[in-house]
């Protein structure tokens, strides 16, 4: 289908890009990207791929907005306070852009709905702020064959990796289990600048665009980290692990299964 | 007497700048290499921008057609580039 | 000798191990940090036991949650 005039308009600087062009524009349009997390992460790499046009977008988030979320939550406004998030969040979108479909999904992602839920996503991006959620998120990725941007934010760090089915390690390659709980601060504890949410839910949202539009090199196989207060940018390389529980050769993880929950003592 | 067959025409009468030259490259975007485009433009900032916008994209302008209603017509030809898919 | 940790290249003393690296670097989670070196991971009970080199490019690479709530 040929491109409205209007389309034209809105994305024109996408389209201008020789490495978009018109052909790009509607592989983003007709793309579903799901996003785990209407929050820090989250809401930054959402309103950036509503702009963008991405033609479906699901957010998953069980929780409403708090008055503590909105230092960082750019999604969300005050007066949304005490809303679910994800309609929020499905209302900022649709206000930016109107042509694209947010679906929500407003409940915790468990071991017994995940697969479901990844099944008709292309991109899964993932801005949960706890480990349990974010091994599952992985061995879902990778037992469904999904790409998917894992990233993490704290203090004034924040880090980020993209792993694509067959082609590089994957989250548990790097960390293996999830530390007990409270062992690592979480940001709720620790504290974050908010920035640090845009920055790297931007990021995330960028490889999200680069996957659909199949240009230039991912963050796969590497571990991007990001430090605010020395202003550094790291590449980490991450050696493929061929003994993972998961993507490894002889896998012990065959279906998603979930950690317990550590309950976040505030 | 023309050299060219002209394959497809687009109008971009009915936008303004930026979209000019975006609706321009989207219609030759479409094309076949070495295959012909009329586009059809309005007198001033688009005739002044659009073509230059094209030959920097590396096409061919084959001909600028005055159609003397305020309106050209430019005749491009497409070209490839090795950066383009 | 020369070590390259986490990007920076500095001297430090031979027989250094893991453990001791963790310990001079200030690493915050010491229990719960992944470690490469010249690009494989090394398991995580190893850590005293794992001897340094010249030259070893040492990365140390940690759990960060947040983000959502």
């Amino acid at each position: 289908m040929a491109l409205s005039n209007e389309q034209l308009e809105r994305y024109s600087r996408h389209i201008i890009l020789s490495e978009v062009g018109a052909k790009g524009q509607k592989k983003i349009l007709d793309s579903k990207v799901l996003i785990i997390g209407a929050g820090g992460l989250g809401a930054p790499a959402a309103l950036y791929l509503a702009a963008a046009g991405v033609g479906t977008i699901g957010i998953a988030d069980a929780d409403e907005v708090d008055l503590s979320n909105l230092q960082r939550q750019v999604i969300h406004t005050t007066p949304d306070v005490g809303k679910a998030k994800v309609l929020s969040a499905q209302e900022t979108m649709n206000a930016i852009n109107p042509q694209i479909t947010v679906n929500t999904y407003r409940q915790f992602v468990d071991a017994s709905n995940i697969m479901d839920l990844i099944a008709d996503y292309d991109f899964i991006l993932d801005g949960t702020d706890n480990f349990p959620a974010k091994f599952l998120i992985n061995d879902a990725c990778v037992l469904a064959k999904k790409p998917f941007s894992h990233a993490g934010i704290i203090r004034f760090k924040g880090q980020l990796m993209t792993y694509v089915p067959d082609k590089g390690p994957c989250y548990r390659c790097v960390f293996r289990e999830p530390p007990p709980p409270d062992a690592v601060p979480t940001c709720r504890q620790a504290g974050v600048i908010g920035a640090m949410g845009g920055v790297i839910g931007s990021l995330q949202a960028m490889e999200a665009i680069k996957y659909i539009i199949g240009k230039g090199d991912l963050l796969t196989g590497y571990l991007l980290t990001y430090d605010a207060l020395k202003m550094d940018f790291r590449k980490v390389k991450l050696p493929k692990v061929s003994n993972c529980a998961v993507c490894g050769d002889s896998p012990s993880i065959l279906k998603p299964f979930d950690y317990e929950q550590a309950v976040c003592k505030v | 007497m023309a050299d060219y067959t002209i394959d497809e025409t687009v109008d971009i009468t009915d936008v303004v700048c930026p979209v000019t030259f975006v609706k321009a490259k989207v219609a030759l975007e479409e094309l076949e290499d070495g295959q012909v485009l009329s586009i059809r433009l309005n007198d001033g900032e688009p005739v002044q921008n659009v073509p230059r916008s094209i030959k920097e994209e590396g096409h061919q302008i084959l001909k600028l057609i005055d159609n003397g209603d305020g309106t050209y017509n430019l005749v491009v030809k497409r070209i490839t580039l090795e950066d383009q898919t | 000798m020369k070590l390259t940790v986490t990007g920076n290249v500095k001297e430090y003393a031979d027989g250094l191990t893991v453990a001791k690296l963790i310990e001079l670097e200030k690493v915050e989670t010491p229990l719960y940090v992944t470690v490469s070196i010249n690009d494989e991971f090394i398991a995580s009970g190893t850590f005293e036991e794992t001897v340094l080199h010249e030259g070893d490019i040492v990365e140390f690479l940690y759990f960060m949650g947040g983000g959502q709530r």
